[in-house]
């Protein structure tokens, strides 16, 4: 028998067969696997190692700075999907070596974070490749995730920067475009059961030379899609963003020298990794934990663990996410790990560490764990075009563990704040708009997630999104101008569905949507959190409530406006509670749904969420209790049942004296209804997930994992993962309703046969 | 020529009187019980330099013309009635969540940043106080909900009852059917009519505001709700006081606009930021006079550094929704940037990068600057300047001001300490620091417009601006400085050149090219409908002001974009009617023009369709402004005066101090020449030359600064 053993000599000839033929170039394991900035090169090493002078660094810093700003604001003035307009963009500058140094003062830093992977993957493979090569006056497009990315719906551009024909850096831009041409419009589909329902799959190419778009590669992309008239657009929008900060960074260098701009843009980054050593090293060892849940595919109803620990030794930090939820073939919510850790750097970025220069390098002192194969690490092959649903869990969730970390500081760098309310609550649409152009993309309603309560206030109604400071929802005449979409509830804040607390979340708002001056117009939404509980409550506050889509369709709303309004409020719970427009049918569902034709005056409803509670209900100041009811925030019977404030219903007076004897009676009550953790554990916890709960991930093992493919439960190592597959739920619907059907025909058989003896 | 111009700030009230041939600059305390006293002693000031009464003055000149931020101090001290809002049902959150990022509006950046620390203001109207009527208007000005009459009366009396001083109304599209908001005007005065007694004031937001965008509309009818009574008894009180010295005729108030009107035609909203603004009029009137070409105009205070572009060709640059305090706005206001740099900006060590970082925190004026001596314990720009030796510790500030040097050096060691260096390096970064990031602001401004700083005038004014005018210069590669006469009331200079304005603006869905039918906009009627509605609001608050219609001229402005784009491109057209195919193609070619040069050749995206989005149209009447002659240097320089002293100084670039000459007011004479490096310190400012700069003053004690190295 032969030696079957693979010498390290045959290794390197099979090594070298294999490099020189490629079948086809994947993302780079070796890539995309390291978040970190790449060790300084030879020229870096050079300059570097002597001493710098940061003044003149600063200098040159300043110079770049505003070349991103004004990058970021040509796009902001130029762009025309509707992410341009509300703030999804960034502007940024690359080391040589592909390694984010800056981005511009109001990006969103998520976008360019991950755009190191594609510039490490265009150095590596398209440098030295005859057919494609790198040059000046050349530019890349690129939106595929799994070559690093957010979702398929960011597009950027790329452009090396040469100087006396030399690469001294890249620029890029991107814009959150929506529409892809994917199995559904927008860009975001639940739907797609594979990568190949995603649209668009750009890994890195040139689509620009001498300074030119390629007009066959555009129409390309245009033929793709369902609105080429924004993919023509934007792609010029990001061409002439980049052109400009070249010629800006070609200034710069002419005025510093080659060696000044090189010294700057890596200093930045090393900088910015002392100072997080420095905060890291602030934070007391230990390791402290959070778990969260996804209550669904988008699909079907599902709990999907979510699971993170911090680790702190030293300088260093850990962040282990495994033991999440195995990750799903045929579903469209998996992620990669490199769309992960750019999300949480955002978390870190914006919840943590606001102060911090906003780029990758923050991330190099923490290292990172999870299992291969987990909805958190999908693999090549999975759908993640609805990624954001782990993503928005990603940005939000890291507020728990930190500010367990941070609260005895010293000093803090920022307040502590119970996490934002953390789904993508908004409508994304699709088909032909009353001005006759046919679009695909979301509403502004994105960037209104309420901010979860702080340490020292409440959390403010709708600040942000999860994902960027300073971002706008947009005003709906605005709005309405160019979609056929009337939003009857445009802005009302959502009372009641309140994350509670001694400084309780910031409200969302409802959103009642319908559509007019079309025949051809739908919705769907991405959103979980209609089951369980979504974003988690710091320091015994409440997280926020669950929230469901709802609908009144098969009439026209319009008509009966015009008709005979009666006593219809556009107020979510009015209309769904008393059924004010007549003849509708009334349903409730998921925040997940597919896309769907929505006909004129169907009405489709749901929320943004409020963020989580911060501290204990009873702390909370009766007074700001009685000005959240002026305020129509809450009612009186929460203000009662929950804050237990004893108040004039009338006067809206507080009776303090009963007030705290109700609290004190309710902490009693509290230690009566209260056991020993042990004795809980003892009574509550079971030694595997009930069979009949669709449960993804570990249950008290870290390493065993659970999980239900095909509708069989399954156990598997952590290291051994299997992908979940899922059955269509039509295809369920169809089986549910032969059986039944098969059912039914058996007793009309039985009753026939008995009939026929009975003749 | 005789005129009286006015601008009321926060702390002095600047008069600037134009007697003929004599330019009187005056100052006095503002008095904010009274503006009227503040007034009247900065006026006798100027009478007393006139030598004539202050009855004889103003029985005498054309007109009193005021420019104020009575407005910006009342929304900071939340001055004003208490406000009660109706809006649309389903819109009762759109002013509270404020498009979700006006927790940042008028913040720095890092505080944007800091979301976990983000404070929406306290609100002008609180939630209770919005209510909700039942009605509703599509984009296109179709009813969709009838006006619930019933309601909105229920609605009425519940804000009267909780003690409304004002309403606003503002209902989603009103601005394209305003059939509902002036029905419940009606309504409203029916019930609560206009002659009793307690009389309610109701603004509608369509009268204020005619652009689409329920926010922005809504903050600003708020805005003119709640700063209407004050700006109405503040500036009635003028006009009284004006009326009792011999005045006759209507008295004049400078808008944010650029123009300017009567007072019976100016709204709250319009006066806010009246002062700055002012300033950037006065920048264009000495652009025009001295053929200056493009100016950007920069202002260095001791909080602040404000810049603004005046270009050559008339294109104005306007923030259409500006912000104003800590709120976004929609009225058409002369574009202001402001940066955190002034004199008073705090200068800290910057421990990630191991450098000195200025800015944007301001010790402001109280405590102010470590050398004011009042307390202020941490280094500033005006420190490190006094360290530098820029400034004489006994003369600042027209010696209103002294200055304690133990106190610069005593923080500024500190800071030194932890850059490690010695402190007049410290110093020098901190100076070069400031200059750059003032450089790059106005780099960022004029970029994003499609021009080079080489091709601008730098104007430097404000009590630092000819401090700091050359190492701002020299960081952005300029190599001409202007620093106006009259510095020191340079706004209230501004508010006597303005025209009498008026602006008047509505929201269209114009498609002059749509890139899907693949046709060009056909229907002129309606095009020249618009713009003859908006000639005649102009013309109408013109002639209510006195003026002949044939004095009337009209400037229109067309808000441009492509495809779907966000922002639009403001382009002037002298094509004032459309009547054929080939008036739309030339509109559409200057606007391809307008963009290209503004983002690039070849970033224009005409096949993606083009759309007007908003028609502008501003009346004015051109009335004479102050001549200055004497701006521009004339024949051969003179020898500067001898030297009031000299000493050492320190330079950024110079590794050693510099012996310098320091100059008084007497350089100021007609067509002085001195060379950098030196100082000239006048009552108003302090001029430093840098090495390698050239100071050449004019006639009219105006100052070129020139590079000859």
């Amino acid at each position: 028998m032969n030696d079957m053993t693979i010498t390290p000599e045959d290794k390197q000839l099979l090594d070298k067969f294999l490099k020189d033929n490629q079948l086809f170039y994947i993302a780079d394991p070796e890539i995309m696997h390291d978040h970190d900035i790449g060790p300084r090169s030879e020229e870096e090493e050079r300059l570097l190692s002597g001493p710098t002078d940061p003044h003149l660094i600063n200098m040159v810093r300043g110079r770049i700075l505003a070349a991103m700003d004004e990058g970021n604001t040509m796009i902001e003035q130029m762009g025309a999907a509707p992410g341009a307009k509300w703030g999804d963009i960034v502007a940024s500058i690359f080391t040589a070596n592909g390694d984010l140094s800056m981005i511009a003062p109001h990006g969103v830093v998520g976008f360019a974070a991950c755009v190191h992977y594609p510039i490490k993957y265009i150095i590596k493979y398209w440098t030295h490749e005859p057919t494609v090569g790198v040059h000046d006056g050349d530019g890349f497009i690129h939106n595929d995730p799994r070559y690093g990315g957010i979702h398929g719906t960011d597009q950027s551009c790329i452009m090396p920067v040469f100087y006396r024909e030399k690469l001294v850096c890249w620029v890029s831009c991107t814009i959150h475009e929506g529409e892809n041409g994917a199995t559904e419009p927008g860009g975001m589909p639940p739907s797609a059961e594979s990568r190949y329902d995603e649209g668009l799959k750009m890994s890195p190419f040139k689509v620009i030379e001498n300074f030119q778009l390629r007009r066959d590669l555009v129409t390309f992309l245009q033929n793709m899609v369902r609105d080429p008239k924004l993919q023509l657009e934007d792609m010029k929008v990001k061409l002439h963003t980049c052109l400009r900060m070249r010629e800006r960074v070609l200034a710069i260098l002419e005025e510093f020298g080659e060696e000044a701009l090189t010294i700057s843009l890596r200093q930045h980054i090393e900088d910015v990794q002392e100072e997080v050593r420095r905060r890291i090293e602030e934070l007391p060892d230990g390791t402290t934990r959070v778990l969260t849940f996804p209550d669904s595919t988008l699909r079907e109803n599902a709990l999907l663990k979510f699971s993170m620990a911090v680790t702190v030794k030293g300088d260093r930090m850990t962040l282990d996410f495994r033991g999440s939820s195995p990750e799903f073939i045929n579903r469209a919510i998996n992620c990669n790990a490199a769309s992960l850790k750019t999300m949480l750097l955002t978390s870190y970025l914006q919840n943590v560490w606001p102060d911090l220069p906003q780029t990758m390098a923050v991330f190099g002192p923490i290292k990172m764990l999870f299992d291969e194969k987990s909805v958190l690490n999908g693999s090549f092959e999975t759908p993640q075009p609805m990624s954001l649903i782990p993503l928005f869990k990603a940005m939000t969730i890291p507020t728990i563990p930190m500010a367990k970390l941070s609260y005895s500081l010293p000093h803090r760098y920022t307040a502590i704040v119970a996490p934002q309310y953390d789904q993508p609550g908004t409508f994304i649409y699709g088909g032909l708009t009353q001005n006759g152009e046919n679009v695909g993309n979301f509403c502004a309603d994105i960037n209104g997630n309420g901010q979860g309560g702080r340490n020292h206030r409440d959390g403010e109604h709708s600040v942000s999104p999860p994902f960027a400071a300073n971002c706008d929802i947009g005003e709906m005449e605005v709005i309405e101008e160019e979609l056929p979409i009337v939003r009857l509830g445009a802005f009302t804040l959502t009372k009641d569905r309140v994350g509670f607390g001694k400084y309780r979340g910031g409200l969302g708002y409802e959103m009642i949507a319908s559509t007019r001056g079309t025949d051809m117009w739908g919705f769907m939404t991405g959103c979980t959190g209609s089951l369980f509980t979504p974003s988690q409550p710091l320091f015994g506050g409440y997280g926020p409530p669950v929230y469901p889509l709802c609908k009144i369709q098969d009439i026209n709303i319009f008509e009966q406006l015009a008709k005979n309004p009666g006593k219809i409020k556009f107020d979510m719970l009015d209309m769904m509670n008393n059924q004010t427009v007549e003849g509708g049918r009334y349903s409730t569902h998921p925040m997940a749904m597919t896309f769907e034709l929505c006909q004129n005056g169907e009405v489709y409803m749901m929320c943004q969420g409020t963020g989580a509670g911060y501290g204990d209900v009873l702390l909370r100041d009766p007074a700001l209790v009685i000005k959240d009811i002026e305020e129509n925030l809450i009612s009186h019977d929460t203000a009662r049942d929950i804050f237990k404030v004893v108040f004039d219903s009338d006067t809206l007076i507080v009776d303090a004296e009963a007030t705290k004897a109700l609290r004190d009676a309710e902490r009693k009550s509290r230690l009566k209804r209260g056991k020993p953790f042990d004795q809980f554990v003892k009574d509550f916890v079971t030694p595997e997930p009930p069979e009949y709960l669709p449960y993804y991930g570990s249950w008290d093992d870290p390493t065993v994992i659970y999980g239900t493919s095909n509708g069989k439960r399954i156990k598997m190592k952590g290291t051994e993962i299997q992908s979940m597959f899922m059955p269509n739920p039509k295809d369920e619907k169809i089986k549910a309703l032969e059986k039944q059907l098969a059912s039914v025909k058996a007793e009309l058989d039985a009753c026939r046969g008995e009939a026929k003896k009975k003749k | 020529m005789k005129r009286v111009s006015v601008d009321i700030g926060g702390t002095f009230t600047d008069c600037f009187v134009a007697w003929d041939n004599k330019y009187i600059e005056s100052k006095a305390l503002t008095t904010h019980q009274n503006l009227a006293l503040g007034f009247n002693e900065a006026l006798k000031n100027a009478c007393d330099e006139l030598n004539i009464t202050e009855h004889d003055l103003l029985s005498q000149v054309d007109s009193v013309r005021y420019a104020t931020t009575l407005g910006t101090n009342a929304l900071i001290q939340r001055k004003g009635p208490r406000l009660g809002m109706l809006t649309t049902m389903g819109f009762r959150a759109s002013v509270p969540l404020a498009r979700a990022k006006g927790y940042a509006t008028g913040l720095p950046h890092k505080e944007q940043m800091d979301v976990p620390n983000a404070q929406r203001p306290d609100p002008i109207v609180p939630i209770p106080m919005i209510l909700e009527v039942r009605e509703r208007i599509d984009y296109n000005g179709e009813v969709l909900l009838k006006l619930d009459e019933e309601d909105l009366r229920q609605k009425m009396r519940e804000l009267v009852d909780k003690g409304s001083e004002a309403i606003v109304v503002v209902l989603a599209n009103s601005v394209v059917n305003p059939e509902h908001e002036l029905r419940v005007r009606e309504v409203f005065l029916k019930e609560y009519p206009g002659h009793m007694l307690g009389a309610i004031p109701i603004l509608l937001s369509h009268q204020v505001g005619g652009r689409k965008g329920e926010y922005a509309r809504a903050m600003s009818t708020i805005m003119d709700g709640f700063l209407h009574s004050t700006m109405y008894h503040g500036l009635g009180s003028l006009e009284l006081n004006l009326r009792n010295t011999g005045y006759d005729k209507p008295m004049l108030c400078n808008h944010n606009s650029g123009g300017m009107a009567q007072l019976n035609s100016t709204d709250a909203l319009q006066t806010v930021h009246s002062g700055p603004v002012s300033g950037i009029a006065a920048s264009e009137t000495l652009a025009l006079q001295t053929e200056l070409g493009n100016i950007v105009a920069t202002d260095m205070g001791g909080t602040s550094f404000d810049i603004g572009i005046v270009v050559e060709g008339g294109v104005k640059y306007y923030d259409f929704n500006p912000e104003i305090e800590r709120w976004m706005v929609a009225v058409p206001m002369v574009h202001l940037v402001t940066l955190g740099a002034g004199g008073g900006s705090i200068c800290q060590y910057d421990r990630i990068y191991k450098t000195v970082q200025v800015g944007p925190e301001s010790a402001g004026s109280d405590p102010g600057p470590a050398a004011y001596d009042r307390g202020g314990m941490r280094p500033t720009v005006t420190d490190a300047d006094l360290m530098l030796g820029y400034l004489d510790p006994a003369n600042y500030a027209g010696g209103r001001i002294k200055l304690n040097p133990k106190r610069s050096k005593q923080t500024l060691e500190e800071l030194a300490e932890e850059l490690d260096v010695d402190l007049v390096e410290c110093c020098k970064l901190i100076k070069q620091t400031v200059d750059a990031n003032m450089a790059n602001g106005i780099a960022r401004e004029l970029r994003t417009r499609g021009y080079e700083p080489v091709n601008f005038t730098t104007l430097a004014y404000g009590g630092n601006g000819p401090l700091h005018a050359c190492g701002v210069a020299r960081a952005l590669g300029v190599k001409t400085i202007l620093a106006p006469p009259f510095a020191s009331t340079f706004s209230a200079v501004g508010a006597g050149n303005m025209n009498q304005m008026h602006i008047h603006e509505l929201s269209t869905w114009t498609v002059l090219y749509h890139a899907t039918t693949k046709t060009l906009f056909r229907d002129y009627a309606k095009f020249n409908g618009y713009v003859e509605e908006l000639e005649r609001r102009g013309r109408e608050d013109l002639l209510r002001q006195g003026f002949d219609a044939n004095e009337i001229k009209y400037r229109l402005e067309l808000d441009m974009r492509y495809g779907n784009q966000r922002v639009t491109t403001a382009v002037v057209t002298d094509l004032h009617r459309m009547n054929s195919q080939s008036d739309v193609l030339k509109l559409m070619e200057q606007f391809h023009q307008r963009y290209g040069e503004r983002f690039g050749k070849g970033s224009q995206v005409t096949e993606a369709g083009v759309r007007i989005n908003s028609v502008r149209v501003c009346s004015f009447v051109e009335t004479p402004s102050v001549n200055f002659a004497g701006l521009k240097p004339e024949g051969p320089g003179k020898k500067p005066p001898a030297p009031t002293s000299q000493r050492k100084i320190h330079f950024v670039g110079h590794e050693k101090a510099l012996d310098t000459p320091i100059y008084g007011e007497d350089a100021l004479a007609a067509e002085t020449e001195i060379d950098g490096p030196a100082i000239v310190v006048t009552k108003a400012t302090t001029y430093l030359i840098e090495p390698g700069w050239r100071y050449r003053a004019t006639a009219q004690r105006a100052v070129w600064f020139t590079r000859n190295d």
